[in-house]
């Protein structure tokens, strides 16, 4: 890509605001940084950058209503959100609300690094595909066809059953993002399926890793959110 | 003056009343007749009339049927008093006689009248005894009313105490979490940086070890004032202990990449309550714990299994096992020996100990052995009620 792309950093801590800005320059972004949430709206407006990455604990403004200003505009950039470590409420919620992934205070450069090339490519990947659903997804050795209801393993066809290939299916199509258990829920036993508990989903998601047989501690294919939910990796 | 008055009254009262009631009524009974008689017969010498008698025997009428209990003996002092006053202030004297005219109406009335008066001061007495009665009443209701009040204000301040407690919580952990992690991030930048000298370059990755080994302090403490005295309750949910557990791992192989640690699961879905964040700090203190002290490389294994009504996690080694102190102070739920906290462990004791007080607060157990082929095995089990699987 001929221009780089632009990331706005809307967090109040100039000590962290400062080092995501040199670990973006050093990777080839533009960072913008912004201290307050009216400082960020308004770089927003002016730059129109290419993510946003979004501390929820700002002095000025709750960050989840910037979170839904961002949201209600035409233009559509990636939200990463930055949260404190035992506010899984808040960041549930913020996922519900659009954002396409979090890290958590304190995180690593390598980390943030590779969650914002995953929402970048996945930004890239929705503007190509203008909405047009794909029919099949490949993620590494493991390629999931809509169409015939098959996934492959390889070569090998793996069998699952029909809330288990839901499921693929949910989350191969938003490959990148993390999806909460109630939208997973939702999306698979209707508004009323869920109610109460998601041990019908963490069961059916252990299920589906023994079939696939992955490690939880080295996901191939399906990252587990401790407490959050899950997320395809898309690479 | 009036209150010394009224304490002498009921300490008189007390005294009064400790003598048994038929003895102490007939004395009371027998001293106003004699009192009543006694006047009579000094008015008698003065005035020569008879109508006087009458009116003192009514009047030692009211003070014995206020002092004495029931009707019976107003009743009777009554009788007695008519008696006495035909007997001994009427004409003819020291003998009984209803020879004047118009003296049994007198007699009657006397005797009406004191029936009468009797009945109206029992009944004042019964009116005094019942305000007494309601006024203890009333007393025991306030007084359990006061102590109502400093229970609830006892546990506000409780309650408030722990609010306080969490506030403090999220504020050191903020402040604390946030410079570590600008710190670590910016020695990360640096370190990836192409103009650092190879000698600074050591330093820096010394900086960035050790925030990293404080941000793991810190965690370790934070949770340890969540869990040491209870007075927090844990914010327990159902979780998967293998997603746990892949957590721990994944946050361990982070912070050294050198180290192949193995996980084997079982093919039990093992989905129980728990605090999953402490749990996993438990996982992650464990294999932290058996990469720095064990001295085993290559045979770091974490293991999830079912037993009976556990939920079981196994970290083994094959380094050099144990000492101990270490055994003992584990079985019997002591914190770790102080030589474990020295500079050359590194806060092994504190890890050990934040292990056991967040399975304790999980009402699970805990244990640390040495393996029969040489290294260490550190086991915790979480109880799976309620399980529905």
């Amino acid at each position: 890509m001929s221009e780089k792309q632009t990331i706005l950093i809307i967090e109040d801590e100039r000590t962290i605001s400062n080092f995501i800005s040199r670990a973006l320059a050093a990777n080839d972004y533009r960072a913008i940084p912004a201290y307050t949430g009216k400082e960020g709206l308004s770089l927003f407006f002016s730059h129109g950058p290419d993510l946003v990455l979004l501390d929820l604990g700002l002095p000025d403004m709750d960050g989840l209503e910037i979170l839904s200003q961002l949201r209600g505009l035409p233009r559509e950039a990636p939200v990463i959100i930055i949260s404190a470590r035992d506010r899984e409420s808040e960041k549930v919620r913020a996922l519900d609300m659009g954002a396409d992934d979090y890290v958590v205070k304190p995180f690593g450069v390598s980390e943030l690094l590779a969650r914002i090339r995953s929402a970048l490519r996945r930004a890239d990947r929705l503007k190509l595909s203008q909405g047009i659903q794909r029919s099949i997804y490949q993620i590494k050795d493991l390629t999931i066809d809509l169409a015939k209801h098959q996934v492959l393993l390889g070569e090998q066809e793996i069998h699952f059953t029909q809330n288990e290939f839901k499921i693929i299916e949910l989350l191969a199509i938003h490959a990148g993002k993390v999806l909460t258990y109630d939208f997973i829920l939702e999306h698979i036993w209707g508004p009323y399926g869920g109610t109460g508990s998601n041990q019908i989903l963490r069961v059916n998601m252990a299920n589906i890793r023994r079939k696939l047989k992955e490690n939880p501690s080295e996901p191939k294919y399906i990252h587990t959110e401790l407490g959050i939910g899950y997320r395809m990796l898309d690479d | 003056m009036s209150q010394r008055f009224t304490a002498l009254y009921h300490r008189l009262d007390a005294q009064f009343h400790r003598i048994p009631a038929i003895p102490r009524n007939i004395g009371v009974m027998a001293l106003f007749l004699c009192a009543a008689y006694w006047a009579s017969s000094i008015l008698i010498t003065h005035t020569g009339g008879e109508n006087n008698s009458a009116l003192v025997f009514v009047l030692a009428v009211v003070f014995i049927s206020l002092l004495t209990s029931g009707y019976f003996y107003g009743i009777a002092a009554s009788i007695i008093g008519t008696l006495c006053i035909n007997i001994y202030f009427m004409e003819p004297y020291a003998a009984f006689s209803l020879s004047r005219p118009g003296y049994p109406v007198a007699l009657l009335s006397m005797v009406a009248i004191s029936c009468v008066v009797c009945a109206l001061t029992a009944r004042v007495k019964k009116q005094a005894t019942e305000a007494v009665r309601r006024e203890k009443k009333a007393k025991a209701l306030y007084e359990q009313n006061e102590k109502l009040n400093a229970e609830k204000a006892a546990i506000q301040l409780q309650s408030e105490r722990i609010s306080i407690r969490e506030n403090i919580l999220r504020a050191v952990s903020h402040d604390l979490r946030t410079p570590l992690t600008s710190i670590s991030g910016a020695v990360s930048v640096l370190l990836e940086s192409p103009d650092v000298s190879p000698k600074n370059l050591a330093m820096l990755a010394d900086i960035k070890q050790d925030a990293d080994g404080l941000i793991v302090m810190v965690e370790n403490l934070l949770s340890v004032t969540r869990v040491q005295d209870g007075t927090i309750p844990l914010k327990k949910r159902e979780e998967m202990l293998e997603e746990v557990a892949g957590d721990a791992l994944l946050t361990t192989r982070r912070r050294f990449p050198d180290y192949p640690i193995e996980l084997d699961l079982s093919e039990d879905i093992l989905y129980l309550p728990m605090a999953p964040l402490l749990v996993k700090q438990v996982i992650v203190n464990l294999l932290e714990n058996a990469i720095r002290h064990s001295g085993d490389r290559e045979h770091i294994v974490l293991r999830l299994y079912r037993q009976d009504d556990w939920a079981v996690a196994e970290v083994r080694d094959r380094g050099r096992g144990l000492s101990p102190e270490v055994c003992q102070a584990v079985a019997a739920g002591q914190p770790m020996p102080r030589s474990l906290s020295g500079d050359a462990t590194r806060g092994m004791g504190i890890g050990l100990s934040v292990c056991q007080n967040i399975i304790k607060a999980h009402g699970g157990f805990f244990t640390a052995k040495n393996r029969p082929g040489g290294g260490a095995v550190f086991r915790f089990g979480l109880p799976t009620e309620g399980e529905k699987l």
